[in-house]
């Protein structure tokens, strides 16, 4: 890696944490404008001003506001988010329980997007303007277009009704539930046990949430690679490459493909934002039991630490999977990364 | 028997339902280590006629009639697979732009790999990886690069245009053709890097005992590389012939007038603009540019893109502001219009410095600017009435006097009125700089920044704006800042040059006096790589020794 690479993500990370900073304050404020007192949401209605003004010490609601933020921040830098209004447990504790489920959708959902979005773009630019390429682009559009809660209703009702002995709801089956692995994945928690049985009934409920949720991404990865293949077939290198009798397949899926997967790879950091708020809706819709759900769920009761933990926890997320991203593309790409900073 | 005969070939192109026809009874020869010159302007077929023979047509493409003979045997008649394995093993390409033949993001070697090893497996050969290498090695000595593992080993981003262009002669090399066919070679480069590759060229026809069709449209380039000549234009021969009757006697208007559009360098031809006596209009003192990259980790990176540059422009004057790519000509055009800041030294105009003046950059009325590619300075979306509209908000003109200015700006540059209406697509490429001339000349501006504004038209086309600009400067009292690359053309068209070599004005003087008696290396070499069209031209240039050359321009084989 050369230091023009290692200065152009330096820059990444300062920015991203930058957004990050942005993101706890706004979430921040907003979790103090909304009407209703902590306090109040934590010990109901019937509570006496006394135990009230106790919790609000405790909780340190008193303090003026700058002071509270630089506490939740220090809080949250150390992932200590204070205790759920609800049901009085560490917040940051809740969520790392249900994380992995939601990181197991998210990441599967990715893959098929990718598994999908990609080959089929290539085939519509390679048979552009024909019934086939006509087709796709409707059903891209229809992807692109459609809530993906929709997507994950017809597709638990399309199972219940044709494959009736398919799971449509939760991770796994009653009789697995006594397991439990070191990632709290559990494809990969059934493998490293051994327990193929485990893999699989995991891989058969998450199929339809992970298919559901990724049908926006398929479409529009779609279609940005079969932009993408049919601008680069126009340039000379292409050309140069068939004058010399190199076979088309090789120049599109060796030389076209890597060119132009940068397109689609910077759109998937940017989908990632719409995957998590999507994954909300979905989560319930198939009662997965992940963090998107809790965080809907926290949103419903006014369980402000839960919410200012999902937001920040999720901007992460994305912060992440875009830094990811910016590697990747830098190792597709040389020009990024030996490119002089100007 | 001739080694490749198209016989009467007549083709066309059809995209949504309409059909162009675009060769209409082609006829050429090329013997067995012959070299022959294809040459005519934008559109005339030539790059055509080659996608027919080695058979790279698009898809829509069609052969009417005619035959292509290749030792003999009729092209046409074969089946794809036979073509497929004459092209890069008996006939190959070098193509024309050494900056997009490569993708970006595999590295030189496996493009060359990727070459090789279909080019064996078509023709039936094995080979293995290692014997590959090396024969890429080899050949990529032959074209003069010394390191053939680093350049293996580069992105193309990696490597200079003139490496790049030699790995393109080397990727046609390969396989050792019968026949080379070079689509413009090195049109895309510095005049000092196109003298090379020309000669490069040459080298290996000769060595390898290559027939070699030459496209181009550069007649220089035909004197100095081809036997024998066939003329195209829209899509005809209109005359063929050895070189030497083609350039002494040539028998049509066409040739003639393709000829004559060329402007000479040295010789009789060679028209001396006035030199003007007024008193200085423009004047840089000591002005330096330096730009400077950012760095977190490591020390931050300095250019200096124009050291310490010192010149003045008389009123009525054509300045020429010459040099290569990156020798930082436009940035001082971009100075002295303010769009940009001088990191130090002065820039007065009329004695006013630049920085007094509103908003720290030239008044409109003052100077205007005339770009390089009128296909990109145009908006494509706006007619020719829109485009000249800007400037004329801006020129303090009532609005209903527009539409007469308007008329009278079209006609200053020679198009009609009704192309008000036009959009840039419905123009030729010189309609459209006349009209990116007209609309610089809307605020009645008594300097003109012309930058390279003719460098991407036609020669005959080039003639005639030329002519457009020598005319408007006498018109209308105009002092132009010419900036190019072209000697042969500046020669011509200014009254005065200056030569600058990475950012440093290296010498300055009336043309006449520049290129009678050169005083610095750089010049002498500029000078000399013009590909120039008599043999009178070619002794009259300065001589420059290898080391002078060594030590002042960039070397493609490094």
């Amino acid at each position: 890696m050369t230091s023009g690479f290692a200065e152009f993500l330096l820059r990444r990370i300062v920015g991203f944490a930058g957004v990050l900073l942005v993101l706890a304050l706004m979430i921040f404020i907003l979790a103090r404008v909304v009407p209703g007192d902590p306090a109040r949401i934590a010990l109901g209605p019937t509570a006496s001003a006394e135990q009230l003004a106790e919790l609000r010490e405790e909780m340190g609601l008193d303090d003026p506001l700058p002071l509270q933020f630089v506490n939740f921040l220090g809080g949250a830098i150390r992932g200590d988010f204070g205790n759920s209004l609800i049901s009085g447990r560490p917040v940051a504790e809740e969520i790392a329980g249900l994380l992995p489920a939601t990181l197991e959708l998210v990441l599967a959902t990715l893959i098929i997007m990718l598994a999908l979005g990609l080959p089929l773009g290539i085939l519509a630019a390679r048979y552009r303007n024909s019934w086939f390429d006509a087709v796709l682009r409707i059903v891209s559009l229809a992807g692109v277009t459609m809530p993906s809660f929709l997507f994950a209703i017809l597709l638990q009702l399309g199972a219940a009704y044709y494959l009736t002995d398919w799971p449509i709801l939760g991770r796994m089956s009653r009789e697995f539930s006594d397991f439990s692995g070191a990632t709290g994945l559990l494809i990969i928690d059934g493998l490293l046990a051994g327990r193929l049985d485990i893999t699989l009934d995991a891989l058969r409920h998450l199929a339809f949430p992970a298919l559901a949720l990724s049908m926006s991404g398929i479409g529009q990865i779609m279609r940005i690679t079969r932009s993408a293949m049919i601008e680069h077939q126009r340039r000379d290198h292409v050309q140069t490459l068939r004058s010399f009798g190199v076979p088309g397949r090789i120049v599109t899926f060796r030389y076209l493909l890597k060119l132009s997967a940068i397109a689609p790879l910077t759109i998937m950091g940017l989908e990632f934002a719409s995957l998590i708020g999507n994954a909300f809706v979905v989560e319930m819709v198939f009662s997965w039991g992940g963090f998107a759900s809790a965080g809907l769920e926290a949103v419903m009761q006014k369980d402000l630490n839960a919410v200012m933990a999902v937001v920040l926890v999720s901007g992460c997320f994305f912060v992440v999977a875009n830094l990811l991203i910016d590697i990747l593309i830098g190792l597709i790409d040389p020009r990024l990364r030996m490119k002089e900073a100007r | 028997m001739d080694l490749l005969e198209i016989r009467n070939l007549d083709l066309s192109f059809t995209s949504y339902k309409q059909t162009a026809h675009v060769l209409k009874d082609v006829s050429l020869k090329i013997a067995e280590g012959q070299r022959v010159a294809l040459i005519g302007e934008t559109g005339s077929g030539k790059s055509v006629t080659s996608k027919a023979v080695l058979n790279t047509l698009p898809g829509n493409a069609s052969v009417d009639a005619g035959q292509i003979l290749w030792r003999g045997e009729n092209l046409l008649d074969k089946t794809e697979g036979q073509r497929e394995a004459l092209k890069g093993i008996e006939m190959s390409v070098v193509m024309q732009d050494p900056l997009s033949s490569f993708n970006p993001v595999f590295t030189i070697g496996r493009h060359l790999e990727d070459v090789l090893y279909w080019a064996d497996r078509r023709s039936g050969r094995k080979s293995t990886s290692k014997d590959r290498r090396e024969r890429i090695a080899q050949t990529l000595l032959k074209v003069q690069l010394a390191d053939p593992e680093r350049v293996m080993r580069a992105y193309p981003s990696q490597l200079s245009g003139g490496m790049r262009q030699r790995v393109l002669i080397a990727l046609a090399l390969m396989n050792k053709p019968a026949l080379l066919i070079a689509d413009e070679p090195g049109t895309a480069l510095d005049v000092t890097t196109q003298d090379e590759i020309l000669r490069l060229i040459n080298e290996l026809v000769a060595e390898e005992g290559l027939s070699l069709l030459m496209i181009t449209h550069n007649l220089g380039v035909v004197r100095m590389t081809a036997d024998y000549v066939y003329v195209m234009r829209k899509g005809e021969i209109v005359e063929h012939g050895p070189l030497n009757q083609i350039f002494d006697n040539p028998q049509t208007d066409y040739a003639r007038e393709l000829i004559g559009a060329i402007p000479p360098l040295y010789g009789e031809g060679v028209k001396d603009q006035p030199a003007s006596s007024e008193p200085p209009m423009l004047q840089l003192e000591n002005v330096t540019k330096t730009f400077t990259a950012k760095h977190i980790l490591r020390p931050d990176h300095v250019t200096r893109a124009v050291q310490d540059v010192s010149l003045d422009i008389r009123k009525g004057e054509i300045f020429g502001l010459a040099g290569e790519s990156g020798s930082g000509k436009t940035t001082v055009a971009r100075m002295l219009m303010g769009i940009m800041q001088a990191s130090s030294g002065r820039i007065t105009i009329d004695g006013v410095p630049l920085e007094a003046m509103q908003g720290g950059r030239v008044d409109r009325a003052l100077a205007q600017i005339v770009y390089q590619n009128p296909g990109t300075s145009l908006n494509p979306k706006r007619t020719v009435a829109q485009t000249l509209s800007v400037p004329l908000n801006f020129s303090g003109l009532e609005k209903r006097a527009h539409s007469h200015r308007m008329e009278e700006l079209l006609e200053l540059v020679g198009l009609p009125r009704h192309y008000q209406a036009r959009y840039p697509h419905e123009l030729s490429g010189g309609q459209k700089q006349r009209v990116a001339i007209a609309r610089a000349l809307a605020a009645n501006p008594r300097l003109l920044v012309l930058d390279e504004p003719t460098s991407a038209l036609d020669v005959s086309v080039q003639k005639r704006v030329i002519k457009l600009l020598e005319d408007l400067r006498g018109e209308l009292g105009l002092t132009y800042l010419f900036i190019s690359h072209d000697l042969s053309l500046m020669r011509n068209f200014c009254s005065r040059i200056a030569i600058m070599l990475r950012g440093e004005l290296v010498e300055q003087g009336t043309p006449r006096e520049v290129f009678a008696d050169p005083q610095h290396p750089y010049t002498r070499a500029l000078i000399a790589a013009i590909p120039v069209i008599t043999d009178a031209e070619e002794a009259a240039k300065p001589l420059v020794t290898p080391e002078e050359k060594q030590r002042f321009l960039v070397s493609s084989a490094a």
